[in-house]
């Protein structure tokens, strides 16, 4: 099992009533891997996400973390339901997201938000976690901002809190639901560049973005999902220099 | 002012069992509300409807209509009962139990509602914030939704309370020896009821007061963090 890869995703559907969203994902994550996911609006990319850590329930389809299963079964009325919640509560703590609209905990400062998983998820001693919780702090630039509340910190700053909280429960993989969407243009530079050294680092990621330099430049594969399939997949530079579908085509020429 | 010093234990007395029975009223109300919010917002249709008919029912009924039906009606129920299936023999209902019981019943469908508007308020990324990072039900509920949902119903809260100080003066009707009552009695008695009753005027101020300055303290602690753009 050690050369499992991260994360693999086999054959995942979602719909949300008659709407098929999802229509049977696969996808494999190997350690270091930083995967952007792109896609007009409701081609089903960030419910892609969102299934992975159960935020949404799919029908169908399986997620493997570090070649662990996420067991699920059905329950009475043919849904699926997870076998045992403390597992996949578990799995979750592995799998750190960082969101559009950042949802730090505005009851909370800066560091109490860092502080919150590593002590009462993961047990960890308190000391042990503020050490931690200030590192990761620093790594994002805001280590002075620890007292500050949510709603005293600009977009960019809260995202970067976002990331540290994300950050220091040292999850195998972490999930970025468009994370600069939210932002004013100015603040979207501060964001990425922390992306970029998380990258670097070797740290595994899935993106949902729409910032195609960050996809071009930064991740190893490039997932282009197009009504709720993936429509091509590859190495960035190709796909997004020399596309082979008319959708991705037409795609990149509207963001241009 | 002589009178007042007179009376003063009677007013004292009043004044004691106001404050008890607007706290146990109050204890009874949230417990209420917190069960009725939580069956309004929950997905089962049982709950929803019985939280709905209860908010309905007791909101569109003058609250001395009810303290009255409680204490006579209810006792009259509870010993037809008792005495049809023999389990329990005669049970005298304190005016106590009615009135609080009473009071609590009719403020928990406020409390439902002020408790329902303060859970909703909460963002939902936040809630998804703490399940992604693998919390449990219960933690995101003590250290997510409880300070928030506290933070976001105290304005309605305190209102609720203050009209609930206010609504225990209706105990009288059922002989409860409350403030009001007492300064009532004395009053007629004494035949100065102008001067009784403007005692009592000033006793309510002086307990609303002391509420809204605690009250108060209570909403800058859990305002933490909450920036107001005017």
């Amino acid at each position: 099992m050690i050369d499992a890869p991260a994360l693999q995703v086999n054959d995942l559907y979602k719909s949300f009533g008659d709407n098929a969203v999802i229509k049977g994902v696969s996808m494999d994550a190997s350690r270091g891997d930083v995967i952007s996911i792109l896609g007009a609006s409701g081609s089903g990319k960030s419910t892609f996400l969102r299934c992975l850590n159960l935020l949404e329930t799919p029908d169908s389809g399986d997620v493997f973390l570090a070649g662990e299963k996420m067991a699920m079964k059905r329950n009475r009325r043919g849904h699926q339901v997870p076998v045992d919640i403390r597992q996949v509560e578990k799995m979750r703590s592995r799998m750190a997201m960082v969101f559009q609209g950042f949802n730090l905990w505005s009851h909370m400062t800066v560091l109490d938000n860092v502080l919150e998983g590593p002590i009462y998820v993961q047990n960890v001693a308190k000391a042990e976690a503020k050490e931690k919780a200030y590192a990761m702090l620093e790594r994002v630039g805001l280590s002075d901002r620890a007292k500050y509340y949510p709603a005293h910190l600009s977009g960019g700053q809260q995202q970067r809190v976002a990331i540290a909280r994300a950050l220091v429960m040292e999850p195998d993989v972490m999930l970025f639901d468009e994370p600069t969407s939210a932002l004013d243009p100015e603040l979207v530079g501060e964001v990425l560049e922390v992306m970029s050294n998380l990258a670097k680092e070797g740290r595994t990621m899935l993106v949902v973005t729409h910032e195609i330099a960050f996809a071009r430049d930064v991740s190893t594969k490039t997932v282009f999902l197009h009504q709720g399939e993936i429509c091509e997949e590859g190495p960035p530079d190709e796909i997004l220099k020399s596309p082979k579908t008319e959708q991705l085509t037409t795609f990149l020429s509207r963001l241009s | 002012m002589d009178l007042i010093v007179e009376y003063q234990a009677q007013l004292i007395a009043g004044t004691v069992m106001t404050i008890r029975l607007a706290l146990t009223s109050l204890f009874i109300a949230v417990i209420l509300g917190l069960l009725g919010a939580w069956a309004k917002l929950s997905n089962s249709r049982v709950a929803g409807f019985i939280a709905n008919v209860y908010t309905t029912l007791i909101r569109g009924v003058p609250d001395l209509v009810l303290i009255m039906l409680v204490f006579f009606g209810g006792q009259v129920t509870i010993n037809a009962i008792g005495a049809a299936t023999g389990l329990w023999g005669y049970i005298d209902i304190s005016q106590f139990i009615a009135g609080a019981g009473t009071i609590g019943l009719i403020f928990g469908a406020y409390f439902t509602e002020t408790f329902r508007g303060a859970i909703m308020a909460i963002p939902t990324g936040q809630i998804e914030a703490g399940i992604s990072c693998g919390m449990r039900r219960s933690l995101i509920f003590r250290h997510i939704i409880w300070p928030q949902m506290v933070r976001f119903a105290l304005p309605g809260f305190t209102n609720n309370w203050l009209v609930l100080v206010k609504t225990t003066a209706l105990v009288s009707v059922i002989g409860l020896q409350d403030l009001v009552y007492n300064a009532f009695t004395a009053g007629r008695s004494t035949r100065q009821l102008f001067t009784f009753m403007f005692a009592t005027l000033v006793i309510y101020l002086l307990l609303t007061a002391v509420s809204d300055v605690l009250l108060r303290a209570l909403e800058r602690r859990y305002n933490r963090g909450v920036v107001r753009t005017n």
